[in-house]
């Protein structure tokens, strides 16, 4: 289905990536987003307040970060496209409700503009430690889509394709961007709404009293109702059966917990997005996503005019993870670096997909400020020099904390 | 079930509106069978956040009657509560206060440990519906499980209304109800010697304390614009012909 | 600066003693009026004469969460909403203390409405100081439950839709025992009011009203601190124990000030420890 055109700003912007995110929500079809002011999401909230009522959407500020997402999981049920914003402290507010969300199997979006933490941390600054927050966030097993996109347009893109993906499968959609991007302001072309393809919410159509709210189709996806429209519908956070009602035994437990996994597991294939470049070849292979993937371009650009073979695998989708295919790359390659502005989460995860057939460097930052580009190529000279494998992840010393754990700079003052 | 369902099954009846068009949103589970019976949508929600998803799902769905059935009092929904008020969201909050409190209950019910009432037993309770009256609610009303006639006029009038309205039910919860049944006869008495009905009574004299009666009755029924009202009315205002009023 | 440097080390500043001067010059925009609350807590710790070491203060996330970090004595600055729900923490942890909570509107009362409605129903023995700009501040300027109908703000673009509380109102029928409102120019009067609230058992209120310079009077459009500060002067008006339900808000309507609950109820740890000692062998 085509974009709505009274939702589309066609035209070419030079804004940051919130507003760029707000102005894609619209775009996708949003009509209703409930968030609460923090730092540096706030933006985002801003534009979609002043465009969405020319185009029949509503924001509202809700009262905090809790009542703002269970409004959107609400909203969601009945019957439009929904979406919340929100940063580090608003994020770990909203975990209980996302394991809702993922338990009704409700399409909503949620857009982190994450910062440096934990708790108020540095409000202004970016961070990208709320990676595995955002897989694991909730407790109880479910899965769900997380994508990193790395500037403003791709801001713009990537909060379409979330809500694509969200009403695809049922499930929250996470966009765990950062400050760098959400504060980034560059070009943004908005195309027109014909050229912008949006998934509209699979409704049942079949006999009202055949209804059954959580029995899947063939692709593990359950078609969708909407409140008031005569289903009967019996919603709950409990354990249920295919009719939605109450079934707190192990059996039903085990058949639903896995499909919540299952059909995002399955339909692992289609969802993953990955941008890779200059593979064939490789020895080393940058793995980066967010912020840390535009940096890391000069990186390899330095490496690669010392003559070293180095590819990059920038992931655009970060959950669920592209495990065969880092899998496929660590039997080929050398060693994979993994700058990322945290100590170490999705090295991690890269570490156990390539099953210590390549050496797995991280490149860690602190948080309110992104690597130096020598960092990277250092850590990538570093990896090409490396015989044999060494177990675990190896954590590069990056100039800045020689700068302060070393040569005890003072920093602030 | 208990005679709470029957007058709200009786109040939506009596209020004329499509039941197809109600959605209950509570933080407890409804037995299924009433759902259906009902004719009504049910979401079960998680512990605090009833109103804050009935206001996503009333927004989402302007047409929607939505009634968050809060059973917890308003000890972890509190914030959404007020704030709820405040907008004068278009909901029918019904609170159920299965107060099985020592306090009040005094000689009534001593084998009922501690943890079965809402609060520790020295706190003093909210006085629900002045809380609701402060916060801006265009509705209150407080009945027992003895008033069931009353209640579901109440719940008709209620829905009937734009705004947000809220009752607060005094009877025991229905996984007490099942336990203390034996002694379920005796609450209905002891409601019956111990309330007395007062509509239109100021809300702010109407708290449940040990020695003074419990008031019942209909305390507050006034008009104000709901927030979708005020929205459409602003930025139709505002923005003119550009704005496309929410709601249809 | 060498010459203000030589000002400061010879002049000593009354308020030396209460201020963590190290941390001056302070974050607030020119013509805010969170450093006139602030001074005014100051000065009543002073004549509440009050054991310095025995008084905790404790901040949310905000312009006014900054407080904390500007008074000389143990300042805690916490995390959004949960200023209130920290201080009762320390109050029960040590009920010896003097409980503090001094945080914006945005923070007490839309995230921490909840426990802002318990800690007053609980009777917590806590003052609260909410200062209320109508906006939320530190974020740029977004709409909060205390900006009046009609005002604009970056998220209320085309104007406020929603009713702003009226936080006297709120917090005497939640329970509160002492309610006052004053604004950011009646500093003495305000002084007094903190000192009696003080020196009271129980959940006591202070609303002080302050001028945002920066983003409620540039959004809206209504001059500058000094502008806000005149405003205050002709359309603020005192009127002691008024009915907490007349004293609502509107957008540059008339501001009602004044002490207007001053009432007893027994704290939380006096019911508390009442019903304890009631419960001998466990039955009350």
């Amino acid at each position: 289905m085509r974009a709505n055109p009274k939702d589309v700003n066609t035209g070419v912007y030079y804004i940051d990536g919130d507003v760029a995110s707000g102005y894609g929500a619209l775009a996708a079809g949003c009509k209703f987003v409930a968030g609460y002011p923090i730092t540096p999401s706030t933006e985002a909230a801003e534009a979609f307040a002043r465009i969405a009522p020319k185009a029949g959407a509503m924001f509202i500020q809700m009262e905090d970060e809790l009542g703002s997402i269970a409004a959107v999981v609400g909203a969601s049920w009945a019957g439009v496209k929904s979406m919340t914003i929100t940063s580090g402290p608003g994020y770990s507010l909203m975990m209980e409700t996302i394991g809702f969300g993922a338990m009704l199997e409700t399409p909503f979006v949620l857009l982190n503009i994450q910062r440096g933490g934990p708790s108020t941390g540095v409000p202004t600054k970016t961070g990208q430690a709320d990676m595995m927050q955002s897989r694991w966030g909730s407790h109880g097993d479910y899965e769900l889509i997380a994508l990193s996109p790395d500037s403003p347009q791709e801001l713009f893109d990537y909060t379409i394709k979330a809500f694509n993906l969200a009403e695809r499968y049922r499930c929250p959609v996470m966009i765990m961007s950062d400050e760098c991007v959400g504060h980034m302001t560059e070009k943004v072309v908005i195309p027109p709404a014909d050229e912008i393809e949006i998934e509209p919410r699979r409704f049942y159509a079949g006999p009202k009293d055949k209804y059954l709210p959580f029995k899947p189709d063939e692709d593990l996806i359950p078609k969708m109702a909407k409140a008031g429209d005569g289903y009967n519908l019996y919603i709950s956070g409990l354990t249920h059966d295919e009719r939605g009602y109450p079934a707190e035994n192990g059996g039903c437990q085990s058949v639903y917990t896995k499909r919540l996994v299952d059909k995002i597991r399955l339909n692992k294939d289609k969802i993953i997005e990955l941008k890779e470049e200059g593979l064939e070849d490789a020895e080393v292979v940058v793995i980066s996503y967010g912020i840390s993937s535009r940096v890391a371009v000069r990186g390899i650009e330095m490496a690669r005019e010392e003559g070293i073979r180095v590819g990059s695998l920038r992931l655009v989708t970060v959950w669920p993870f592209p495990d065969e295919r880092i899998a496929e790359l660590a039997k080929k390659v050398k060693a994979f670096v993994v700058p990322e502005i945290n100590y170490g989460q999705i090295a991690f995860e890269v570490e156990r997909c390539s099953h210590g057939m390549a050496n797995v460097i991280l490149v860690p930052h602190g948080g309110a400020g992104v690597h130096h580009p020598d960092d990277i190529y250092n850590a990538i000279e570093y990896a090409r020099r490396l015989e044999g494998r060494v177990e675990g992840v190896i954590e590069q010393k990056t100039r800045l904390e020689r700068l302060v754990f070393e040569e005890r700079i003072k920093l602030s003052e | 079930m208990n005679p709470f369902i029957t007058a709200f099954a009786k109040g939506i009846e009596r209020s004329g509106v499509d039941p197809i068009k109600v959605s209950v949103v509570s933080d407890i589970p409804f037995d299924p069978g009433v759902v259906n019976h009902l004719h009504i949508d049910f979401f079960h929600t998680i512990r605090g956040r009833a109103i804050a998803f009935g206001t996503g799902l009333k927004l989402g769905n302007p047409a929607l009657q939505v009634v968050p059935i809060i059973g917890d009092l308003v000890t972890l929904g509190g914030n959404h509560f007020v704030h709820a008020g405040r907008r004068n969201m278009d909901l029918l909050v019904i609170c159920v206060n299965n107060f099985v409190y020592r306090k009040i209950a005094g000689e009534l019910a001593p084998s009922i440990p501690p943890s079965f009432s809402p609060y520790s037993t020295f706190e003093e309770p909210f006085n629900v519906p002045h809380l609701a009256n402060s916060c801006g609610a265009i509705y209150t009303a407080r009945w027992t499980a003895l008033h069931t006639d009353e209640l579901t006029l109440s719940v008709s009038e209620a829905l009937k209304k734009r705004g947000f309205c809220v009752i607060e039910v005094l009877l025991p919860g229905p996984n007490y109800y099942r336990r203390i049944k034996e002694i379920e006869s005796d609450l209905v008495n002891f409601y019956y010697e111990n309330s007395v009905i007062r509509d239109g009574e100021d809300p702010r004299n109407v708290g449940i304390t040990p020695e003074g009666k419990i008031v019942v009755g209909k305390f507050t029924d006034k008009e104000r614009p709901t927030f979708i009202d005020s929205y459409n009315a602003q930025l139709s205002s505002v923005l003119g012909d550009e704005f496309i009023p929410y709601g249809g | 600066m060498t010459v203000l440097k030589a000002v400061k080390s010879r002049v000593k500043h009354p308020m030396d003693n209460l201020l963590r001067m190290d941390r001056i010059p302070h974050i607030w925009c020119p013509g805010c009026g969170i450093g006139i609350a602030v001074s005014a807590f100051a000065a009543a710790l002073d004549k509440a004469k009050i054991d310095l070491d025995k008084v905790a203060i404790v901040s949310g996330i905000g312009c006014t969460g900054r407080v904390a970090g500007y008074v000389k004595i143990d300042s805690f600055h916490t995390t959004h909403g949960r200023a209130i729900a920290f201080a009762t923490g320390i109050k029960l942890g040590n009920p010896e203390i003097k409980v503090v909570v001094f945080s914006g509107d945005g923070d007490l009362i839309s995230i921490g409405g909840n426990h802002f409605i318990h800690a007053a129903r609980r009777n917590m023995d806590m003052l609260v100081i909410c200062v209320n700009n109508f906006i939320y501040a530190m974020t740029g300027g977004q709409v909060a439950p205390t900006t009046p109908l009609k005002a604009y703000a970056t998220t209320s673009p085309f104007g406020c839709v929603e009713p702003p509380f009226n936080i006297p109102y709120i917090a005497d029928s939640s329970g509160a025992v002492y309610v006052a409102r004053w604004t950011a120019l009646h500093v003495r009067r305000l002084t007094n009011s903190l000192v009696e609230a003080l020196n009271k058992r129980g959940f006591s209120v202070v609303e002080v009203i302050s001028p945002c310079a920066m983003y409620y009077s540039r959004i809206n459009r209504l001059g500058d601190g000094l502008d806000m500060m005149k405003f205050y002067h002709d359309n603020a008006e005192i009127k002691h124990g008024e009915d907490t339900k007349n004293l609502d808000i509107g957008f540059q309507t008339k501001i009602i000030v004044g002490k207007f609950v001053d009432r007893e109820r027994p704290s939380y740890l006096e019911s508390y420890n009442r019903w304890l000692s009631e419960m001998k062998d466990g039955t009350p």
